[in-house]
C-alpha cells in the first residue's frame, strides 16, 4: 500500500531559517523538495530573542542563501553590544562589541513572523520549480516506516508522504527527533526558557533614546540581582519600530526556584535602568515564550537516523556562550550542509549515506566545535560542581575578590570579550549572578531614574494572543503536585493563584482526603514545551493551523 | 550522344542512375534513343518523369488552369501526386471527362481521390460497441439499458436534490437552490434559453416543503411522499430520483435526462449522488465547493474524436473541488464523447459552500407529485434502529444565564448546586460555565457532574450569549470569557476579589463569596424581593 503514497525526493519539515536554507539549497540543485509547515503562515509559530548572525567562518549564511535578506526581512543591524551588571540600584556597563563582532560579517535584529514568511515565499518559488513547494497548515506527526526503516512522514491533515530524505527542521520540540530517539525532554539542565515582549516604539523615539541612526541599532544585555537569584539574564534589541525585550533562564534554575517567568520579565521591564529607553511609555504588542536548547549539552553530535536528518533547534544546535546567543545562524549552516550532504549522496548514487556525510560536514565545517566547545566540556565538571561553585562564589564575594575586581576593571571587559575565555564560562550562579552582582556593586554607578511603567498582567498577555483552539494537544499524565506542580510556575502562561492559565494548582477533596493536584487547560498554550520537560505530560504540537499564532514572533 | 544509352541498361539499373542526370537535353536524347530502340514503356515513363522534374514543375502546373488536352497521362499522373484537395481533383477529373476523356488519366485521378477519402476515414476513431470489442468480458454495464443509448440525447434543466431532516429542509438544500437559481439565470441569458431549476423532495410528508423550495429559487418542485421513505434508503431513493428525471412524463419533461444535477455532500447525499449518477450513466464530481457554467476548449482526443484537434464544448458545468485536503483545487468537467454522452453533469456540494439566499415568499412555480407505486422489494432492507444525537445545550435562547467560574473551587459540588437553584427560580434560564471550571480537576458528585460539559462553556471557544440578565459568580472575567457574554443587557458579577476584571464590564458588582451570595439571591427572588439583596451592595 505504501507504494501508493506520494513521493518527493526531499521532505523538509518546518519553514524556519534551517528548513528554509535546506529547502532552498536542495531546490537550487534541482532536488524535488516539499516543505511542510504547521503554522497558518511560516513564522506564525516561531519565536526568537531576535538576533541573527552571519559568521565569516560559516559555509552558509542567511543572505548567501537568500538574496536581499537584510533589505527585506530583517530589522535593524546591531552595531553595538553592551552588558549591564546590576546590583542594588547600581549598574556597571561593559562594552562587548569586540566579542559581538568577532567572526561576525553582520548581525541583525529580526522578528520571526516577518522574516520567516519572507523566506517561505522564496522557498515556495524555488521548490515549485522542482515539482515541490511549501504547504502551510500541515502538521507532520510522525515518521512513516517500512520494515522498521524510516521512509517518509505522516501528517495530521494529508496522506503520508514518502521521501528519499527527511530534513526535520521542526524546532526545539521536534516530534520527529523524539520519535527517532535522537532527542529527549528529560533534563531541565539542557534547556533555557526565553520569554519576550515586543514593545511598540516610534522609530524616531528609538533613534533618539538609543542614540542610533535610523538604519542602525543596538543590543543591551542585563544580568545581576534583578532576577531573584535565578540563573540567566535579560536582553533588549532594537527593531525598526519596536523593541524586543526578554529574559532567558536556565530551566533547571527556574524550576528549582519555582520562579514565575512573566514576573522575572516584569522585573527587567520595570527596572529603573530601562527608564532611559522606555521613558514612562509602555505598549506591549506581543508576549511570547520559547524553549532554547543548550547546545553545549543538548546538541546531538550525530543528528541523523536512516533517512532522517535533524537541522537547527531540532538537533539542539543553539549556541549560548555566556552573553552571546547564536541559534538561527547555525540552523542556516546546518540546513545548507544537510542539503549539500544529500545532493552529494545522490550524485554518488547512494542517498542512504546522506546522514553520515552530514555528520562529517558539521565537524569539518567547524559547526560542531562551536556548538560543543571542548574547553567547556573540560572545565564543566570542575566548575559546576556545587562545592566549587560555592567556594568560587565566596571568593568573588570576599573582600579579596572585590578588590581584585576593582583592580581588574578593564581587564574584566577584555575577559568577557575573549571568545576563548567565554567558551569556558560555566553555567553556575557564579557566572550569571555573583560576578555581575559584585561587578555592579563594586564598580557600578548609581541609577537615579525611576521606572513606573506597568506591564500588562498575565491575563491580558494571554488575551492579546491569537489562538485557534483545537483539541487539547498536551495530556497531563500525572496530575499530582509532586510530578507536575512545577509546570504551574515554570509555564510562561501559568502562575500560582491564577486561574486563567494552562496549569493551575487545585486542592481537591477525595474520599475525605485533601490533595494538591494540577489541572491543565491547553487553550492559552504558547507551545514552548516547558511543561514537557518539567512535568509529566504527553506533549504534541497542535494540528496544522491550530494553536497560538504569533504576529511578531 | 548522352553519357548513358538507356538501351544498353536494364530498367533496374536505370532507376537509380537517372536520378543523377540533371541535363534536360541529355534526357531528351536518352528518351529519343529509347523510343528509337525497344521503346520499353516503363523506361519511357522513367525518363519522362525525370525530364518533368528537371524541366521544373512550375511550368503550367497549376492544376486548376492547366490545359489537360495538352498533357500526357504521365503529366497528369505527376501533377496530381502533389494534390491533396479532393475538390481540386474532382475539378481536374471533370475537365478530363469533358476533354480527351482518357481512361488511364481518369483512373489515376479517381484512385487519388479514393486514397484521400480513405485516409480521412482512417483518422476517425473506429467505433465498436464494448460487447464487440471485449467479447470475453461479462460486461458490467450490460444490465443498464441506457449505456449505449445516450448518444446525442436531449438534456435540459438543473435538478437539485433537496435533503430534509425531521421534516425540514437542511441548510445545504437552501444553499444549492440559491446557487442553482443564480447559475440557471446566467445560463438562460447567455444561451437565450428558458431552462429551469427543478427541486426534488423525497420522504414522508415532504409536500409542505415545496413552497419553501420555490421561495429559495426553484421553478418546479417534484416530490414523492410515502411513509416508508421517512428515513433515507438507498434503493427506493435512487429509483425514485432516476424515474422522476428520466422515465416519468409530465408534459414539461420532454427531454431525455437533466442537463445538470446537484446533490448535498452530506452522508446520505453522497450515497445518493453516486448511485443516481451511476444509474444515469454519467460521472460525478463529489464534494464540490464552487460551480460555474461556461465553454471549455478540449483537445483530449477521447473527447474530440480527432487527435490533434481542439474543440469547444458549450454549456459545461465547471465543478471546483478541494484536493489535497484543500491545499489545491481541481476543476472537474463532465463532457460527452463520441458515441457516448455524459449527462447529467452532476456534483455533490459541500454544505456551507454557498450562501443561503433570501427566501422570496412571492416566488411562484409549479409543484408536481410523483405518484407511482413503489415495489415492496425496494424496501427489503429495513432500518431497524436509529438514534437521535442530543441537541446539545443552547444557552443563547435564555432570558437569564447563571454562569459559574473557578470561584466554586473550594466546594465545587456545592457551588454547582447553588447555581442550579438560582437557575430554577427564573422561567427561562440555564447554567453556563467558564472554561476554567470545565478544564479543572474538580471532583463533582454525580448529580451535578452531568452539567460539567463543554456545551455549557461561555466564551471565545464556547458559546456567545446575550441574555437579558447574566449572573457571573466566581468568574474573574478574562478576555476569552468576556467576548462570550459582554453583549448581555445586564451583567451582575459576584466575586470576592474587588480587582477582578469582570468588575470593569459589569453593571452590578457584588463583592462577596458566592457561597453566601447565591443562596440569598435565590431566596430573595423566590420572595420577589431582589431589591433586598441589591440594597446594601455597591452599585458599580
Amino acid at each position: 500500500m505504501t507504494d501508493e503514497y506520494e513521493h518527493f525526493e526531499a521532505v523538509v519539515v518546518g519553514a524556519g531559517p534551517g528548513g528554509a536554507a535546506a529547502a532552498a539549497t536542495l531546490a537550487e540543485q534541482g532536488v524535488e523538495t516539499l516543505v511542510l509547515e504547521r503554522g497558518v503562515d511560516a513564522g506564525s509559530k516561531n519565536v526568537s530573542g531576535g538576533l541573527i548572525y552571519a559568521e565569516k567562518s560559516a559555509s552558509y549564511t542567511i543572505d548567501s542563501v537568500f538574496d536581499g535578506f537584510r533589505e527585506e526581512a530583517s530589522e535593524r543591524p546591531v552595531s553595538e553590544y553592551y552588558i549591564h551588571n546590576l546590583a542594588g540600584g547600581k549598574v556597571k556597563t561593559l562594552d562587548l562589541s569586540t566579542i559581538h563582532h568577532h567572526d561576525t560579517e553582520w548581525c541583525d535584529a529580526v522578528l520571526r513572523r516577518k522574516m520567516d514568511s519572507w523566506l517561505a515565499e522564496r522557498v515556495h518559488e524555488k521548490c515549485s520549480e522542482t515539482g515541490g513547494g511549501l504547504l502551510t497548515d500541515v502538521r507532520v506527526n510522525g515518521l512513516l516506516r517500512e520494515d522498521g526503516d524510516i521512509v517518509g512522514v505522516t501528517c495530521d491533515e494529508i496522506d503520508p508522504i514518502r521521501a528519499d530524505v527527511i530534513l526535520a527542521a521542526d524546532g526545539v520540540n521536534s516530534e520527529l527527533a523524539r520519535e527517532a530517539g535522537l532527542m529527549d525532554w528529560d533534563d531541565p539542565d539542557e534547556w533555557f526558557q526565553g520569554v519576550k515582549a515586543v514593545v511598540d516604539m516610534d522609530p524616531d523615539a528609538i533613534d533618539e533614546r538609543f542614540g542610533v541612526d535610523p538604519d542602525d541599532g543596538v543590543a543591551h544585555l542585563f544580568s545581576g540581582d534583578l532576577f531573584e537569584g535565578v540563573r540567566g539574564g535579560g536582553f533588549l534589541y532594537t527593531n525598526e519600530d519596536s523593541l524586543s525585550i526578554g529574559t532567558v533562564f536556565h530551566l533547571d534554575s527556574l524550576a528549582e526556584r519555582r520562579a514565575e517567568p512573566h514576573e522575572l520579565l516584569d522585573a527587567l521591564l520595570t527596572h529603573p535602568l530601562l527608564d532611559r529607553w522606555l521613558d514612562g511609555e509602555y505598549e506591549e504588542r506581543e508576549y511570547a515564550a520559547k524553549l532554547v536548547p543548550d547546545s553545549k549539552k543538548a546538541a546531538n553530535p550525530s543528528p541523523h537516523r536512516g533517512r532522517l536528518l535533524l537541522v537547527g533547534d531540532a538537533a539542539g544546535q543553539m549556541q549560548a556562550q555566556g552573553p552571546i546567543i547564536k541559534g538561527m545562524n547555525h540552523a542556516v549552516t546546518a540546513g545548507g550542509l544537510a542539503a549539500e550532504a544529500f545532493i552529494e549522496a545522490r550524485t554518488r548514487g547512494d542517498t542512504d549515506v546522506a546522514g553520515d556525510l552530514y555528520e562529517r560536514k558539521l565537524v569539518d565545517e567547524g559547526v560542531m566545535a562551536k556548538l560543543r566547545p571542548r574547553r567547556y566540556r573540560m572545565t564543566r565538571r570542575l566548575s559546576e560542581n556545587r562545592l566549587a561553585t560555592k567556594v568560587a562564589g565566596c571568593l568573588v564575594d570576599s573582600l579579596l575578590g572585590r578588590t581584585g575586581m576593582k583592580l581588574l576593571d578593564g581587564v574584566v571587559e577584555r575577559a568577557f570579550n575573549s571568545p576563548f575565555l567565554l567558551g569556558m564560562v560555566p553555567d553556575t550562579r557564579t557566572s550569571y549572578v555573583t560576578v555581575p552582582r559584585v561587578l555592579g556593586e563594586t564598580l557600578g554607578e548609581r541609577i537615579e531614574a525611576e521606572n513606573d511603567i506597568e506591564p500588562p498582567d498575565l491575563a491580558d498577555r494571554i488575551g492579546g494572543l491569537t489562538y485557534d483552539v483545537g483539541d487539547p494537544h498536551i495530556e497531563l499524565l500525572d496530575e499530582s503536585h509532586e510530578a507536575s506542580g512545577t509546570a504551574v510556575t515554570a509555564c510562561p502562561v501559568s502562575a500560582e493563584d491564577f486561574g486563567g492559565g494552562c496549569y493551575r494548582s487545585e486542592t481537591v477533596e477525595r474520599n475525605g482526603d485533601t490533595r494538591q493536584v494540577v489541572s491543565l487547560d491547553t487553550q492559552p498554550c504558547v507551545e514552548c514545551g516547558t511543561c514537557a520537560v518539567v512535568a509529566d505530560t504527553h506533549w504534541e504540537h497542535p494540528a496544522g493551523g491550530n494553536g497560538v499564532e504569533f504576529r511578531d514572533g | 550522344m548522352p553519357e548513358m544509352d538507356p538501351t544498353d541498361h536494364d530498367i533496374a539499373e536505370l532507376g537509380p542512375k537517372i536520378k543523377d542526370i540533371d541535363d534536360e537535353a541529355e534526357l531528351e536524347e536518352m528518351l529519343a534513343l529509347e523510343e528509337g530502340g525497344e521503346g520499353r514503356d516503363p523506361v519511357v515513363t522513367l525518363i519522362e518523369d525525370r525530364l518533368q522534374k528537371v524541366s521544373g514543375d512550375d511550368e503550367g502546373s497549376d492544376p486548376a488552369s492547366i490545359d489537360l488536352t495538352e498533357s500526357t497521362i504521365a503529366d497528369i499522373a505527376n501533377m496530381i501526386r502533389g494534390i491533396d484537395d479532393v475538390e481540386v481533383l474532382q475539378d481536374v477529373l471533370e475537365r478530363e471527362k469533358e476533354g480527351k476523356n482518357r481512361k488511364g488519366a481518369k483512373s489515376r485521378i479517381e484512385k487519388k481521390i479514393d486514397d484521400l477519402q480513405e485516409n480521412d476515414e482512417e483518422a476517425e476513431i473506429e467505433y465498436a460497441p464494448p460487447e464487440e470489442r471485449y467479447p470475453e468480458l461479462d460486461h458490467p454495464t450490460n444490465d443498464k439499458q441506457y449505456v449505449e443509448g445516450t448518444v446525442d440525447g436531449e438534456y435540459r434543466d438543473m435538478w437539485v436534490y433537496c435533503e430534509t431532516q425531521q421534516g425540514a429542509l437542511i441548510d445545504v438544500s437552501r444553499e444549492m437552490l440559491g446557487k442553482a437559481r443564480e447559475l440557471m439565470d446566467g445560463y438562460n441569458e447567455a444561451y437565450d434559453e428558458s431552462e429551469t431549476v427543478v427541486a426534488v423532495l423525497v420522504g414522508d410528508e415532504v409536500a409542505d416543503l415545496a413552497e419553501e423550495c420555490l421561495a429559495y429559487g426553484a421553478d418546479r418542485v417534484v416530490y414523492h411522499e410515502d411513509e416508508r421513505l421517512d428515513r433515507f434508503r438507498h434503493k427506493p431513493y435512487t429509483e425514485i430520483f432516476c424515474h422522476m428525471c428520466r422515465d416519468w412524463g409530465p408534459g414539461w419533461r420532454d427531454y431525455h435526462e437533466p442537463r445538470y444535477t446537484l446533490f448535498p455532500a452530506t452522508n446520505n447525499g453522497r450515497d445518493l449522488s453516486a448511485l443516481v449518477q451511476g444509474e444515469l450513466d454519467s460521472g460525478l464530481a463529489s464534494d464540490c465547493s464552487g460551480l460555474y457554467i461556461e465553454a471549455a476548449d478540449i483537445s483530449n482526443p477521447a473527447k474530440t474524436g480527432t487527435p490533434g484537434e481542439s474543440r469547444t464544448f458549450e454549456r459545461v458545468l465547471h465543478m471546483k473541488r478541494p484536493d489535497f485536503s484543500g491545499f489545491e483545487y481541481s476543476t472537474i468537467l463532465c463532457i460527452d464523447k463520441p458515441h457516448r454522452d455524459f449527462h447529467p453533469q452532476g456534483a455533490s456540494v459541500i454544505p456551507g459552500s454557498f450562501e443561503i439566499p433570501e427566501a422570496d415568499a412571492e416566488a411562484e412555480g409549479e409543484v408536481f407529485e410523483h405518484d407511482t407505486d413503489l415495489p415492496e422489494e425496494w424496501f427489503h432492507i429495513e432500518v431497524t434502529d436509529y438514534d437521535q444525537l442530543e441537541d446539545g445545550v443552547d444557552l443563547a435562547g435564555n432570558e437569564v444565564v447563571v454562569a459559574l467560574g473557578r470561584g466554586i473551587g473550594e466546594q465545587p459540588t456545592k457551588g454547582m448546586e447553588l447555581g442550579l437553584e438560582l437557575v430554577d427560580v427564573f422561567e427561562e434560564a440555564d447554567l453556563g460555565l467558564s472554561r476554567g471550571v470545565i478544564t479543572a480537576s474538580y471532583e463533582f458528585d454525580t448529580h451535578v457532574e452531568e452539567y460539567v460539559t463543554e456545551e455549557r462553556q461561555v466564551g471565545e471557544s464556547g458559546q456567545v450569549v446575550e441574555p437579558e440578565l447574566y449572573i457571573a459568580a466566581g468568574i474573574s472575567g478574562a478576555i476569552q470569557h468576556k467576548v462570550g457574554m459582554d453583549e448581555s443587557d445586564t451583567i451582575v458579577a459576584i466575586n470576592t476579589d474587588p480587582d477582578a476584571e469582570i468588575r470593569d464590564f459589569s453593571d452590578y458588582y457584588i463583592e462577596g463569596d458566592l457561597f453566601e451570595v447565591l443562596p440569598r439571591l435565590t431566596e430573595a427572588l423566590k420572595e420577589g424581593e431582589l431589591s433586598r439583596v441589591v440594597a446594601g451592595v455597591d452599585d458599580d
